[in-house]
Parts: C-alpha cells; structure tokens; sequence
C-alpha cells in the first residue's frame, strides 16, 4: 500500500464541515481555500508530531503519549488550545474507560452463559437474557468497529 | 421539492458541489468519517488518517492512541482558528467567500501560523 502525499490529506467533507461551523452562517469557502485549509491541518499534525517527539525523546520515551503533544502545543504557541485539549482528554479516557468495562462486563456475561447452557432448559427467563445479551454483543460490536478505524 | 430543498441545505452549501477529482486529490475517493456513534463525536477526523500523518515522521517510533486522539483534536480547532482569522480577512474586503488569499494574509498576520509560511504551495 504505497502512501503518496495526497493520501496523507484529512477527508474534505470533514473539513469543510469544520469550517462551516467555525464561522457564521451565509459564508461560504472557496475550493481553493479549503484545500489550502485542509494542507495546511495536515502540515500541523506533522509540525506537532514533530515537537511532541522531541519531547518524548527527552523524557527517554519511545511512544508518544498525550503530554508530548499537550507539550507541543505550548511549544508551537498555541496555548489557547490546552484547556480544550485537556478536557476532550478526559472525557475520551472516561469513554475508553467505559468502553473498557462494558467489554469486560461482556466477557463475564459470556463465561456465565456457557455455565446456564449446561444447566437446567425449561428456564423462559434465560432466554430472556439471551436475547438482551445478543442485542448488547452487536451494539458493542459497532463500537469496537469504530475504536478500530 | 421540499425534500431536495431540504437536502441541498443538509449538505451544508447553496453552491454546487465540486469533485475533487480533476484535482488529483485520492481524498475524495474516501468516505466521509461515521459521526452516527455517541462516542464518535469527541473526534471527528478519523483517527486512522491522523495516525498515519504521524508514522508518516521518520523519527517517531511508536505513538499511544491518547497521542493520536489528541492531535486529531488540535488539528479540528486549528481549522477552526485558521478559518476565523481568514474570515476576519474576507470581512475587510467586504466579501462572504472566504478565498485562498485571506488565507495568506491570516498566515502572514498570525505569528502562530508562522510555520505555514512556504508549505502551501
């Protein structure tokens, strides 16, 4: 899968989207400012990783983790980012923590089945369960999906 | 009618679409993030295209999933930021569109924006 330079450009749509709702209702954006917009997102991911590996390096640290960028951010002077950045942090870690525990839970409820299905059939309520349990698999299922991309 | 009246004001722009094809951009054949999800909405930049911006350094190893979900995250408000300042160009001169050369006035007038100097041509 060669990567050319035009792969590493963010989708369009979500740009434009970004923009769209960044200023008032009624403006509109030339095709040539929002490419311009959308490189020049893709040069400041690539100038933020950067500082943040540095950053990282200093601490003697292979992977990049969240306070690198947080770093970067300061570095590259823009301050104003942060706080925003620091409280989307915390809810994504409250999601994956979420996320974390309703897979668990689900491990559980799977070992606890395997334990019903050798037991006693004439239970209703078991079936009962069943049914939930499946519909909770395939909703947790399209998260997973969506933690993958 | 109604609905593709509707549908035109869904797509977020009275103006026709252009394809980006002609263009040369491999971008317009992905498809757009899924934004359905709860959770999806604390980022809307897929994730998987901002990790691969971040391999794309030669001399970065490895970077945590925090890592990743945060540049996305700064990357959306400085689109934001950027689109606001070339806005406050575009305001000047009077105009609702916002064109390619508010954005170099912003990248001039913003010292922030320094780093953009030369990298978009």
């Amino acid at each position: 899968m060669a990567e050319r330079p035009e792969d590493l450009n963010l989708p369009n749509a979500v740009i434009t989207r970004i923009i769209k709702e960044a200023l008032p209702d009624g403006v509109n954006i030339s095709k040539e400012a929002r490419s311009a917009i959308s490189r020049a997102a893709s040069v400041f991911v690539l100038y933020a990783t950067s500082c943040a590996n540095n950053f990282a390096m200093k601490g003697k640290r292979k992977t990049l983790n969240a306070t690198d960028v947080l770093s970067a951010m300061e570095e590259m002077e823009f301050q104003r980012f942060v706080t925003p950045l620091k409280e989307a942090l915390e809810a994504y870690r409250r999601e994956q923590k979420g996320k974390k525990e309703a897979s668990e839970q689900k491990k559980k409820d799977k070992d606890k089945d395997k334990k019903t299905d050798s037991e006693d059939q004439d239970k209703s309520r078991d079936e009962d369960n069943d049914e939930d349990e499946e519909r909770l698999e395939e909703e947790e299922q399209n998260e997973e999906e969506e933690v993958d991309n | 009618m109604a609905a593709a009246a509707a549908a035109a004001a869904a797509s977020g722009s009275g103006t026709p679409r252009e394809e980006d094809g002609p263009a040369g951009e491999a971008a317009a054949s992905q498809p757009p993030a899924p934004t359905t999800a709860p959770g999806a909405r604390l980022s809307r930049l897929p994730l998987a295209r901002v990790k691969a911006l971040v391999k794309a350094d030669p001399d970065v190893t490895l970077a945590g999933q925090e890592a990743i979900f945060i540049l996305a995250r700064a990357a959306e408000l400085f689109v934001e930021t950027i689109a606001k300042d070339a806005y406050c160009c575009a305001q000047q001169g009077k105009r609702k569109t916002l064109q390619r050369r508010d954005l170099d006035n912003a990248i001039e007038a913003v010292d922030e924006f320094a780093f953009l100097e030369g990298t978009l041509d």
